[in-house]
């Protein structure tokens, strides 16, 4: 039971890095119904830019680690929706009449060139946020030993993500986002700007996607430039397991995606490990083709 | 249109003409290594130290009067992309190929080369059945698994294990000496009581560790690359786990303190060929100095450096050979050459055109993450 649990932490601290990717994956989709490959190198890029601001600001120095972060977090968020905007009219919004097939292809050319761009400035070898950045204290909850730090990983995803859920849900902005998503015409007749909307999706995916990066940074400590291949993969994987474009699934899935990685990892085999997740996804889409919480989606493809 | 495709062939012609004659007072010796993709600090490292050798063998006259030259292709760590990589060094006309670092890569392009009759030195492909195929042009640098799993079983064995983890991830390198490792143990008693691969790539090992754990071992031993096992040490104390761990030759980078940090690298064990900062030759010391100054740095990993000594047998083999053929470059080099002074130790190839001799040490990390040669 015990290994259990903790197995358990393990999974929702994994899954909820995967649910933050998966909500940019989802985002775009749902507007522009494109996957946007690029998104895994913006994740990359968010966790290369954490640490030169870090290490270039001397954040830490100067304002105690809890704040430094916290500004750190929030300029990381920026400056990666900023580059989520100048993709988005560089490489999307060229093609926003093209066949869809062409903005997939422009979406990997991206995620290519970012790829090496990363590759070029940085360097290929593994770069390394500074070990004593954050206190390695461990919380002893109902008898299971928890790093603070993986808590706070959880948590922190989590608030971006009910941030989210809020500001698509509450506010006039979410609501012009769901609006386009629902029906891009119709949206516009409703005097939406449409390409204003796209844009900001755009801004709110990659930001998220780079605060993940960074996070995964800051807790693991070890980033290169071809890791958001595989987080990317992950993240997509979850996206449609919850249901692609909508954006409470994009949540579940990922934290569900990391829980049955875990698990598998656990009671089967750790080689395995990958095998089963996208076994259980194969199934999932058997039994619901539209995923666990998608409902538009069918009609639209 | 067709006029100026017409002017575009005249031009075309007149380079290729124009080319002739430059090409008679140069030798090119094609590098095939990972430029980019995951495995591409080390291809960049083995692109520095060719050419820097290169550099130092035309400061000195040449080879045999001749400009030596190197031409670079990137494999992308990919079979595919090295497979075109070889289809164009062949047809640049190079004379031997060096390279290059994982063993399916290299495999993908190994008849290539042999159909071409072009000399091939692979760098850092261990996999037995590379040189068990017979290619009479096929030589390496780098030892071979079986070599590699007999050192860990004997190292596994001295340090007084009884129960021992053995984790890869499953590439075929890290499964094969995963797999001789576990067949060497069994026969000597050691229980293995964990036998599993994780993905490479991943940030989170933590899955694997707490299911690790509960198996009880007293040993580990991890088959895989560098940043995976970074990441395993680093996370194994921060679980509070101090159990031994030892790694196999794609754990010796100096990035692997660097992502563990030096405290958690402690103690680490790692399977290597000799780096050349141990060897007290006089080859290996002028090599660093040289490396030293013309990048500012030291260089990366063993394999890398293997790279070079693959550059410095080919030359050798031409200059005293005295033919740039490949049967005659393969002969001298499996038959005539022994006890090359190389960059990592003496060096002879045997008729398979392995590297003959033992080649592997026993490093730890000590408190100040700095790899120490374990006597």
């Amino acid at each position: 039971m015990e290994e259990f649990i903790q197995q358990l932490t393990n999974g929702l601290a994994v899954g909820g890095i995967y649910a933050l990717v998966a909500l940019g994956y989802t985002m775009v989709y749902g507007v522009l119904k494109l996957i946007n490959f690029a998104h895994g190198d913006l994740f990359t890029i968010g966790a290369y830019l954490g640490l030169t601001v870090l290490t270039a600001l001397g954040l830490k120095e100067h304002l105690g680690p809890v704040a430094g972060i916290g500004v750190l977090v929030i300029f990381v968020m920026g400056l990666v929706a900023i580059i989520g905007a100048l993709l988005e009219r560089v490489a999307y919004k060229p093609l926003r009449h093209a066949p869809r097939l062409s903005a997939v292809v422009s979406a990997l050319g991206a995620s290519i060139f970012f790829q090496n761009a990363v590759m070029l400035v940085y360097g290929a070898r593994f770069q390394v946020y500074p070990h004593d950045l954050l206190p390695k204290v461990v919380v002893n909850l109902f008898g299971l030993e928890i790093p603070l730090l993986r808590i706070a990983l959880f948590v922190s995803s989590l608030v971006l993500m009910a941030g989210l859920y809020l500001f698509i849900h509450k506010t006039k902005i979410g609501t012009a986002i769901r609006a386009a998503a629902i029906d891009q015409g119709a949206a516009r007749l409703m005097g939406i700007n449409v390409d204003r909307v796209i844009l900001l999706v755009f801004c709110i995916g990659p930001a998220l996607g780079g605060a993940a990066g960074l996070m995964v940074g800051l807790y693991y400590g070890q980033i290169n430039f071809t890791m958001g291949w595989v987080y990317g993969l992950k993240a997509f994987t979850a996206a449609i397991l919850g249901g692609i474009g909508n954006i409470p699934g994009a949540m579940l899935g990922g934290l569900l995606l990391g829980v049955i990685e875990a698990l598998g990892a656990a009671y089967l085999s750790i080689a395995w490990k990958d095998a089963f997740a996208f076994g259980v996804l194969i199934l999932i889409l058997i039994v619901r083709p539209t995923g666990i919480l998608g409902e538009r989606v069918a009609e639209k493809v | 249109m067709k006029r100026c495709r017409i002017w575009w062939s005249c031009l075309v012609l007149l380079l290729v003409l124009g080319a002739g004659p430059a090409l008679a007072k140069t030798i090119r010796l094609g590098l095939m290594c990972p430029l980019t993709g995951s495995w591409a600090s080390e291809g960049q490292d083995m692109k520095q130290i060719v050419e820097l050798l290169a550099k130092e063998t035309n400061k000195a006259g040449g080879l045999g009067g001749m400009e030596v030259e190197i031409i670079t292709e990137d494999d992308g760590g990919d079979p595919r992309q090295a497979a075109s990589a070889a289809n164009k060094l062949v047809t640049k006309g190079v004379v031997a190929v060096i390279g290059t670092y994982g063993s399916s890569v290299t495999e993908a392009t190994q008849s290539i080369y042999d159909e071409a009759g072009i000399v091939q030195i692979a760098t850092g492909s261990t996999a037995i059945r590379l040189t068990e195929k017979g290619l009479p042009l096929f030589l390496r640098t780098s030892p071979r698994d079986d070599e590699q799993g007999k050192v860990a079983a004997k190292t596994i064995q001295a340090k007084g294990a009884q129960k021992v983890a053995i984790l890869h991830d499953n590439t075929s390198y890290a499964k094969g000496l995963a797999d001789e490792t576990k067949a060497l143990l069994s026969a000597t008693g050691i229980k293995v009581v964990f036998f599993d691969a994780l993905t490479p790539g991943e940030r989170d090992y933590n899955a694997i560790l707490t299911k690790m754990k509960g198996a009880g071992p007293d040993f580990i031993f991890f088959t895989g690359y560098y940043p995976e096992a970074g990441l395993l040490l680093k996370q194994k104390k921060e679980m509070g786990w101090n159990v031994p761990m030892m790694g196999g030759d794609a754990t010796n980078n100096p990035d692997l303190v660097k992502i563990a940090g030096p405290q958690a690298a402690a103690g680490f064990l790692f399977l290597s060929p000799p780096v050349p900062a141990d060897l007290n030759t006089p080859e290996a010391k002028a090599f660093l100095a040289a490396y030293q100054q013309a990048y500012g740095s030291q260089p990366g990993s063993v394999w890398a450096v293997l790279a070079g000594d693959a550059y410095r047998v080919l030359v050798e083999a031409i200059a005293k050979g005295g033919s740039t053929k490949g049967a005659d470059i393969a002969a001298y080099l499996k038959t005539k050459l022994t006890n090359f002074p190389g960059l990592t130790g003496p060096i002879s190839f045997n008729a398979k055109g392995d590297r003959v001799g033992d080649l592997y040490r026993v490093y730890q990390v000590d408190a100040t993450g700095a790899f120490t040669l374990l006597p």
